[in-house]
């Protein structure tokens, strides 16, 4: 089968995004032109992600994060730090690998189009009180409104398991100024454990 | 448009061609088509919710001779006592809820010209696309001895339920310093690391409960699945406690007399305090009974879309399929059953089979904090499914013990998240 263009990603966030828009262009002329049977279709890339994150990117377990209604361009952009190994992970950058950036263009397309689905439990009262208080001074500038607001650079937290949220925290304590983004890392990288889960408490309680 | 203003619309169609109003007559909304899936596992179930998700208008029966399903994936830790089987146990209410036509029968026959299959109790249901998802049946004939009663005794457990709590059962009951052997079976068969899982979950259940014993893992091959990563996780949790050996080493079984649980090998014979011998495989019995599978036992289809090449119309999907690079995993099965339910759409619609993207994600725990994984991409390539090059694999073999806790909690959220993408 011919594969999509497969360019490897280019890291600087502004090539990022001219190729995203270029890869959209080309999806919408696709659309309009020949059959395209040899192109695999949204769906059926990114129904192969539900087993591990949920039908429609709605997660039924507590470490793997809830994807779906997550902004596209945030979601491509991650998927794509992972296959380049920009973000460090365990599975995702063995996964990604096997996409070309169209593809992975295309499933973040797909779910950005499902709804957001929050957990349905609720932190603890004390912690969610010391994370409220560490989000209005440390994250609040990019995580608006409790991490319900989201955009291309910040996702949505509101809602989100806990105990990815923390995977996630701890990845960038650990990862300091390499983290990306380096804001983020500068401002959790001297937050305790035990601040970090009250952070993502929070974050969960948050719907 | 829901049934009620369905229903709305027909009557108001009705009424105005009774009114002689020209209008053409609309006659009852018939399904479009019918499909039936057979088996409500790791394949079947899937196949029939993404078939009733991506086409509402096809009436999907799905038949399943038990009204639970027991998952095998995570059934070795019922042997360690780290879970109990109703944590593995689901029902089919929330297919049901999605539309689905939910029948508890046994499919005894199919027959491929008339398009019926037909249920034990002798129930006939019509179909335009069937899917058969048997999962695997055992060769009885491969090991003399060894028999369907005979596991009644040494138990293979490798369909999660009654053989699993019997082997649980053995092993508590064996004395502390008696011997456990796991008898490996050769390729292909269900779930390439469930045996070394295995080995290491009796094992942590060992260090506990019973430190003197040993666990001799006999192998028909000479090499397994991760097994880098198990033998240095082995090592590292449980000292020299499980011991492998591969075909060329005396693994070989030939064998086995049950009463005195002595295992016959083509070198040595070995004697066990608890025997588990994990048989020889094929496809399910029910490809066998419909002449799905070919001399090698296992199903032959067209990749892209799971159509049986012997049988057209029948789908097979699931360890009873031969699916190029993918291994016989639920992981595998869940993404072969939505490539199979979009090629049924289109086919039903008359659209061209959509271009198939597979995956494979399977862990293994080799203790409740330690996990490891193995992954797989997958796309058709002159008419085969093979691995993207450069992607997939296994879990680096110098990660951190954070890292290998992390794949034990992932390990535990697939289970999860694909359980739901099956039963909700």
């Amino acid at each position: 089968m011919p594969r999509p263009l497969r360019t490897a990603s280019t890291s600087s966030p502004t090539g990022r995004f001219w190729l995203a828009a270029g890869i959209a262009a080309a999806l919408a002329l696709g659309a309009a032109g020949a059959p395209a049977s040899d192109v695999r279709s949204a769906p059926m890339l990114a129904n192969t992600c539900a087993g591990c994150h949920g039908t429609d990117g709605a997660s039924a377990g507590d470490y793997m994060p809830t994807i779906g209604g997550l902004a596209k361009g945030y979601l491509f952009e991650v998927m794509s730090d992972y296959k380049t190994g920009l973000r460090p992970s365990t599975i995702m950058g063995r996964i990604m690998r096997g996409y070309s950036d169209q593809e992975i263009w295309a499933i973040a397309d797909f779910y950005a189009s499902r709804p957001w689905v929050s957990t349905d439990r609720i932190g603890e009262a004390a912690a969610v009180h010391v994370g409220e208080q560490i989000h209005e001074q440390q994250c609040a500038t990019c995580h608006e409104d409790g991490g319900r607001a989201q955009d291309d650079d910040s996702p949505r937290l509101a809602g989100q398991w806990s105990e990815y949220t923390l995977y996630a925290l701890e990845n960038c304590r650990e990862q300091g100024k390499r983290c990306s983004p380096r804001k983020m890392g500068l401002r959790v990288m001297d937050l305790s454990d035990e601040e970090l889960t009250s952070l993502a408490d929070y974050y969960e309680s948050q719907k | 448009m829901t049934d009620l203003t369905r229903r709305r619309f027909l009557s108001a169609s009705a009424a105005l061609a009774a009114a002689g109003l020209g209008l053409p007559m609309i006659g009852r909304a018939a399904p479009k088509a019918r499909v039936v899936v057979v088996g409500g596992g790791y394949a079947g179930a899937i196949a029939a919710k993404y078939l009733q998700r991506t086409a509402p208008e096809i009436r999907v029966t799905l038949i399943e001779k038990s009204p639970y399903y027991v998952s095998c994936p995570l059934s070795n830790e019922v042997l360690s006592g780290e879970r109990d089987l109703d944590s593995l146990t689901f029902d089919y209410r929330g297919l049901t809820r999605r539309g689905i036509n939910v029948m508890q029968d046994e499919i005894v026959e199919v027959d491929p010209a008339q398009h019926f299959v037909r249920g034990a109790g002798g129930n006939r249901y019509n179909y335009d696309r069937l899917v058969i998802a048997p999962g695997v049946d055992y060769r009885w004939d491969a090991i003399d001895g060894m028999t369907e009663a005979a596991a009644e005794v040494v138990p293979h457990a490798w369909k999660a339920g009654p053989q699993t709590e019997l082997l649980r059962r053995q092993l508590e009951a064996m004395d502390d310093g008696g011997v456990f052997i796991i008898v490996a079976p050769p390729n292909p068969f269900r779930c390439p690391p469930g045996p070394y899982e295995r080995a290491a979950q009796v094992a942590h259940y060992f260090k506990v409960h019973k430190p003197k014993s040993k666990i001799l893992l006999l192998d028909a091959k000479d090499a397994f699945s991760k097994q880098a990563l198990f033998q240095a996780g082995w090592k590292a949790h449980y000292g020299d406690m499980i011991e492998w050996v591969p075909g060329a080493a005396g693994g070989i079984v030939e064998g086995i007399d049950p009463d005195s649980r002595t295992l016959i090998g083509q070198v040595d014979d070995y004697p066990g305090d608890v025997v588990n011998l994990i048989p020889h495989q094929r496809a399910g019995k029910l490809a066998q009974v419909a002449g799905l599978a070919d001399d090698s036992g296992w199903c032959p289809v067209d990749p892209r879309s799971f159509e049986s090449t012997i049988h057209p119309d029948i789908h097979v999907i699931g360890d009873a399929c031969i699916a190029g690079a993918m291994p016989k995993s639920g992981y595998a099965a869940n993404s072969q059953g939505k490539v199979c339910a979009a090629a049924i759409a289109a086919a039903l619609n008359g659209d061209p089979l959509p271009a198939p993207s597979y995956v494979n994600t399977c862990y293994s725990l080799i203790a409740p904090d330690h996990g490891i994984s193995v992954a797989g991409v997958y796309e058709l390539n002159d008419g085969a499914i093979v691995g993207v090059p450069d992607s997939g694999g296994v879990s680096p073999a110098d990660a951190d013990a954070r890292t290998r806790a992390i794949e034990a909690k992932f390990a535990r959220s697939w289970f999860s998240n694909i359980t739901a993408d099956m039963f909700t």
